[in-house]
């Protein structure tokens, strides 16, 4: 190309490209490929649609652009078409053809626009899309309009036009206001007033040379704004710096680049080169007289040389190690000549500021810092990519707004900002606004622009320990304090999440961060501790519950997860040994496996909420989890419980002491069967005839048949336990009248059997019925209360129970759930949910009751009204909103409310006398580690003490309880030492697996047909067959061997 | 001539001067391990650190690098300066034990423990032996190699240098191996601590091709007559 001579050239220049550009009125296909795009397809996209545009010959009916990142890169391969800014979202490659076709004849390609996840509609115009419509893209959207090879292209839209201005008429006093009303500050992370600094080095005396160098080093994990600014517009940064230099009188320019970003340094070189080729850049720019290039420096891999006088030093050739300031970069920097060192972003921002002729009251950005901050946001977000907002945008707006909310469903626990750092924002304040003084009082920093989402499944102590572990890879090592800190921070952390932490180590590395920061001669030592120091203001419990519970509630930190279906059990069941023992065929081992920890296992494998398979690996990475249940279904099926006889005990000193249980539900039997195998008399008291709670009067029986449960309990109960049906607390006995007996304790374990009311006038109508007493009647005296048209209002599992029992009975019409947020919030287990849809139950979802309407005093409607997802609360859940003006009537017959349960603690409370604290939410009060109440010797457990529950969590209680009991009567203080529970025993593998039975699906348990179903109480689901628990047993990926294997353990002992 | 204020007592001394001699000047000792006279500052053990500033804006600098300014504040022993010092001797501790250098400073300082996991290095990177092979035996033979943990200092790529004059320069400054404690029986006379030296950082054949210049060990000075 032809140099430009003068100014007057570069004018003519660039009123010719406008005049080419202008008018022609041909659409242009813009493809975004940077390195993301690039590196999901986007080449494949160029080429076809090259290919489409040659063979077709319509290079005179569309253009084709190629451009750096846009931004959305969750969304790439993405097309997008000017000018009508149609957006065409996760492309296949053969859809380019068809795309290319379209544009051509001005068409859109319904199939292929973007989805709004929140309303299910098609979006057309990429403006409209919400990811970018909340953002203010003052850089990022320049990277549409801009081919990075192609200087002409760039000067067209605009570049260094603002530099040739100055060059014209202006001066650099000019400059320093722009940026200073602007306001300026560094965006590299410790955001020092760009005006300022620049002051500093014009004031420098001339004398070598003065250098600018643009820091593109972004070595923060998770960050690449930087990147796709170089990739997209280099010629911003380049003109950044030519204004910087006309300001400063600065004479040479350095870009020091990463080595990691190939495609920034390719685009940076073509870049210096054409516009060196165009005279504007070198010697005597535009026949001014006006000096200054550009040369570009590789970093070699050093995060630490993002550092400053850490960079300098790199630049010089030597170590990348930082040195002592004062004295600053700005008197002595590259060859002890001075140097003002910026980002890459802040740079970018300056030719916008200095080319920015609107009025000053249209300026972004909060009072105290102005402009925009471009963000990149990953992690367990929705909308992966480049985010542009104003500073001081809350953090919230971004992360539900145009983020999207959590990519996995799960509720969105923290925010990471600043890379390595920087620390956490807990969502509790999500309403922080996003600028450098307010993430600074809150303990992290703005930094580079990173910002990590992080749900409940992410541990924060392992994001400590991964931080710290970068910064110790990264410490140049010269500050003993930082090489030494790093690595002992780091190995306390291991320690931690390895389960051989203390609480004395936690404070020791609060002592030693703060240690680290205070030493350290560089930003990077400085900010070492924030990542440990903000986890630890605000997610100390979790270090607690590491090092005290050797838990991590993540299941993140493998030596304590141990095999997750076992960790995640409240029981700890070995599940992963008993589906080992199903894959060999040892079917009666699987059994002996299960009855170690569980006393109920025919009633769990049909009622049991199965958290093993939530956390089952074999259900991550798109796989579907083991059928748990379902086996232990297969194995109980067939074992008989009577034949298991479990290790029993003889009280050691003087005569066995009786304890009394009051309520024979899981909670309560679980507690009197091992007491019983500790030595000790029981007596069970049970208010209903029978004994069972829930599991006999609430869970219907085609779900938990009776005579199951009947057996079940047979085989538990024995000679030392006495049980007392028909005896309810305070009517039948007091707790006063038990220690008078000779009771040694007393277990309350009564559970949670009133149903909670609406508080609704009208509630106690006929044909109104609260759920358990609905569930009760039925269960108990066979009364069929249902009647015509049923609704149940509720979303856990009693609706569900209360509406699939209303639906078998005899003078039912139609039965509809009616719940007041959406089917994914609700509490029911998500195959019952299944099950009552299929058995013809309706699901209206979003919808509240307000009005319960009697005619002749007896329940014939309800008034009702539609809901809508609010804002998100503090936890990040959205609160349901009545919509104003939706409401409706249903004509109804029977109303069964089952929004919730109450604890049974009415016949304690007229004992207040009585020492036994009840909580605000009536419930029983008591030490989780001791299961004591308030009262001595009185203790408690199951739903009494925690609203409803589990079964599994309610027999977890009971055994917990039943151990502190044996302390307590024993004399022995009520400790229970708390250790990981890891695989121990060694199940071999089966000799040889079935080599075609891929490991595929997951089995479909068989269940009865909707028909057969609905007009009996029989069971519904069926056990699965040998051949069929077999093959679902080998899909286990035994994460146990990886603790029991020898092989392993001998490699373990030799430190491998 | 800089004006300043050390622990209250102020005190005028050459600009150019660094807070380390401006207190050394005035008889406030302050603990240091990578500094050394004759050699340049280098600011790499963190030890010497002070705090200057007032109310609370105050930082911590390592006084060996940080030149005097006009009228700062600087408190030699302050809380957070004695605070910060022990947990650096604490670290020291748990990575170099048997220097006695290192020992005397715990001692000086009350510290009796050190809480992480105990590692036997023989250097701590103070950087003295580069120093001073660069800066006074004007021969440049070894300086540091790789980055944080894995920073070590040695010859080039390890390769035996051509450079190095056996001066045993480099051993004379060494903190670490300068008085070595590895034996455990003072009523030895001969306890022959010295021989078991292995300087990481230069590697020679033969020990008898350095010259030794370690000052006699505590075991032969307290042994009985």
């Amino acid at each position: 190309m032809e140099r430009l001579r003068s100014i007057d050239e570069f004018h003519g220049l660039c009123e010719r490209l406008r005049i080419d550009r202008g008018g022609d009125g041909l659409p242009t296909i813009v493809i975004p490929a940077g390195t993301c795009g690039q590196a999901s397809g986007a080449n494949d996209l160029i080429r076809i649609a090259k290919r489409t545009v040659l063979e077709r010959g319509l290079g005179d009916r569309v253009r084709l652009r190629i451009t750096g990142c846009h931004g959305y890169c969750q969304a790439e391969p993405s097309v997008l078409v000017e000018p009508q800014r149609t957006f065409y979202p996760r492309l296949a490659s053969d859809s380019m053809a068809r795309i290319v076709e379209a544009v051509v004849e001005n068409r859109v390609l319904e199939d292929l626009l973007f989805v709004d996840p929140a309303t299910g509609r098609r979006v057309e115009r990429q403006d409209d899309v919400p990811f970018f419509a909340h953002q203010r893209r003052r850089l990022i959207a320049r990277n549409e309009g801009v081919d990075p090879i192609r200087i002409f292209n760039a000067v067209e839209r605009g570049g260094y036009t603002a530099f040739v201005r100055l060059l014209e008429s202006g001066k650099p006093e000019d400059v320093i206001d722009a940026l200073r009303q602007a306001g300026l500050r560094g965006r590299g992370g410790a955001g020092f007033p760009t005006w300022r600094k620049w002051t500093m080095l014009a004031e420098q005396p001339a004398g070598r040379g003065k250098f600018l160098v643009c820091n593109a080093d972004e070595g923060d994990p998770g960050a690449y704004m930087d990147r796709s600014l170089l990739e997209g517009n280099p010629h911003s940064i380049l003109e950044g710096m030519l204004i910087g230099a006309f300001t400063t009188r600065a004479t040479e320019g350095v870009v020091y680049v990463r080595a990691e970003y190939p495609l920034a340094i390719k685009h940076l070189t073509i870049a210096l080169r054409q516009a060196r080729e165009l005279g504007l850049l070198g010697a005597d720019i535009l026949g001014t007289g006006f000096d200054f290039d550009v040369s570009l420096v590789r970093g070699a891999g050093a995060f630490v040389c993002g550092e400053e006088t850490a960079l300098i030093a790199s630049v010089e050739g030597r170590m990348g190690e930082p040195r002592q300031r004062p004295p600053f970069p700005v008197q002595r920097g590259i060859d002890s000549r001075p140097t003002v060192i910026n980002n890459v972003e802040t740079w970018a921002n300056v030719p916008v500021i200095v080319g920015d002729t609107a009025p000053s009251d249209a300026r972004e950005g909060s009072d105290r810092d102005r402009g925009t901050k471009i963000f990149s946001l990953v992690g367990k977000i929705a909308n992966t990519g480049l985010v542009e907002v104003p500073i001081g945008t809350p953090i919230a707006d971004i992360v539900y707004g145009i983020g999207g909310g959590s990519s996995s469903g799960k509720r969105i626990k923290a925010v990471q900002t600043g890379g390595p750092s920087g620390g956490c924002i807990p969502a509790s304040r999500f309403d922080l606004p996003i600028d450098y003084d307010s993430l600074k009082q809150a303990g992290s920093i703005m930094g580079s622009g990173g910002m990590i989402v992080m749900d409940v499944d992410t541990c924060m102590v392992d994001v400590a320990k991964y931080f710290m572990n970068f910064l110790r890879d990264e410490s140049c090592g010269k500050c003993f304090t930082c090489r030494k800190g790093t690595q002992r921070m780091h190995e306390i952390l291991e320690d931690i999440g390895e389960g051989r932490g203390t609480l004395e180590q936690i404070d020791l590395l609060e002592e030693l961060a703060e240690v680290v920061r205070d030493t350290s001669m560089c930003g990077l030592g400085q900010s070492a501790a924030n990542p440990v120091l903000s986890t630890l203001r605000y997610f100390r419990d979790e270090y607690r519950r590491h090092v005290v519970n050797h838990r991590c509630d993540a299941f993140v930190c493998s030596r304590l997860v141990g095999a997750p279906c076992q960790t995640a059990c409240p029981l700890g069941t070995e599940a992963w040994r008993y589906v080992a023992h199903i894959a060999r065929g040892e079917v009666d081992e699987a059994y002996r496996v299960i009855r170690e920890t569980n006393p109920f296992p025919s009633v769990c494998a049909r009622a049991c909420d199965h958290p093993c398979e939530e956390r089952c690996r074999a259900g991550t990475s798109g796989g579907t989890a083991v059928a748990i249940r379902a086996l232990k279904r297969f194995v109980t099926d067939r074992a008989d419980p009577a034949a298991h006889h479990p290790a029993r005990r003889s009280w050691p000193n003087g005569d066995p002491p009786r304890v009394a249980v009051i309520g024979a539900g899981p909670a309560g039997l679980t507690a009197a069967h091992r007491l019983s195998l500790a030595g000790c008399r029981v007596t069970v008291f049970e208010a209903d005839a029978a004994p069972g709670g829930m599991l006999f009067c609430a869970i219907p029986s085609y779900r938990l048949p009776r005579e199951v449960v009947k057996r079940e309990i047979d085989a538990l109960l024995d000679d030392n336990i006495e049980m007392c049906c028909s005896t309810a607390l305070g009517r039948d006995i007091t707790v006063d009248g038990l220690f008078g007996s000779g009771y040694g304790a007393v277990l309350l374990a009564m559970g949670a059997h009133k149903s909670r009311p609406l508080a609704l006038p009208g509630e106690d109508a006929p044909g109104v019925f609260p759920s358990i007493e609905f569930l009760k009647s039925f269960n108990i005296r066979g009364e069929q209360l249902a009647k015509g048209r049923v609704a149940v209002i509720g979303g856990g599992n009693s609706a569900i129970d209360a509406a699939r029992t209303a639906m078998r009975q005899r003078d039912v019409e139609s039965v509809t759930i009616l719940y007041r947020r959406t089917r994914h919030e609700m509490p029911a287990f998500q195959e019952e949910i299944d099950a009552a849809i299929e058995e013809g139950i309706a699901l209206e979802t979003l919808v509240a009751p307000t009005q319960i309407g009697t005619t002749n005093g007896v329940f014939s409607h309800l008034e009702c009204v539609r809901n809508t997802l609010g804002d998100p609360d503090a936890s990040g859940r959205r609160s349901p909103v009545p919509i104003p003006g939706s409401e409706f009537r249903l004509e109804l017959d029977t109303l069964i409310v089952a929004i919730s349960e109450d604890s049974g603690v009415d016949a304690i409370t007229p004992a207040r006398g009585g020492r036994i604290e009840i909580t605000d939410h009536n419930t029983v009060m008591i030490d989780r580690e001791t299961m004591e109440t308030s009262r001595y010797g009185v203790f408690a457990a199951g739903d009494v003490t925690t609203g409803p529950n589990t079964i599994v969590q309610a027999i977890a209680a009971g055994r917990r309880a039943a151990e502190m009991i044996e302390l307590f009567l024993l004399g022995e203080p009520l400790e229970k030492p708390a250790t990981a529970t890891l695989p121990r025993v060694y199940v071999e593998p089966p000799p040889s697996l079935d080599v075609e039975a891929a490991p595929g699906e997951r089995v479909e348990t068989p269940r009865a047909s909707v028909a057969w179903r609905r007009r009996n109480f029989a069971e519904v689901e069926v056990t699965l067959s040998p051949d069929e628990a077999r093959r679902e047993a080998g899909r286990c990926l035994r994460c146990d061997l990886e603790f029991t294997r020898p092989a392993e353990r001998e490699l373990a002992k030799v430190g491998g | 001539m800089v004006t300043l204020t050390i622990n209250g007592v102020e005190t005028a001394v050459e600009r150019g001067s660094t807070i380390l001699e401006a207190a050394q000047f005035l008889g406030f000792p302050i603990p240091t391990l990578c500094h050394m006279e004759g050699l340049s500052p280098y600011g790499a053990c963190r030890l010497c650190v002070v705090e200057i500033g007032n109310g609370s804006r105050t930082q911590l600098v390592t006084s060996c690098t940080y030149p005097v300014v006009e009228g700062m504040t600087v408190r030699t022993a302050s809380v957070r300066v004695v605070r910060t010092r022990r947990m650096i001797v604490e670290l020291l501790l748990a990575s170099c034990p048997q220097s006695k250098t290192i020992q005397d400073i715990a001692s000086a300082l009350d510290v009796r423990q050190q809480r992480f996991r105990q590692e036997h290095d023989d250097c701590i990177l103070c950087g003295r032996c580069v120093r001073m092979c660069a800066e006074q035996m004007a021969a440049g033979a070894i300086g540091f190699r790789s980055r944080g943990s894995h920073r070590s200092i040695g010859t080039p790529f390890d390769v035996p240098s051509v450079k190095c004059r056996l001066c045993g320069g480099c051993m004379y400054v060494c903190p670490a191996c300068e008085l070595r404690c590895t034996y455990t029986e003072p009523d030895k006379a001969i306890c022959g601590g010295c021989a078991n030296l292995a300087p990481p950082c230069v590697s020679k054949p033969r020990f008898d091709d350095m010259m030794c210049f370690l000052r006699p060990c505590v075991a032969c000075e307290i042994k009985p007559d």
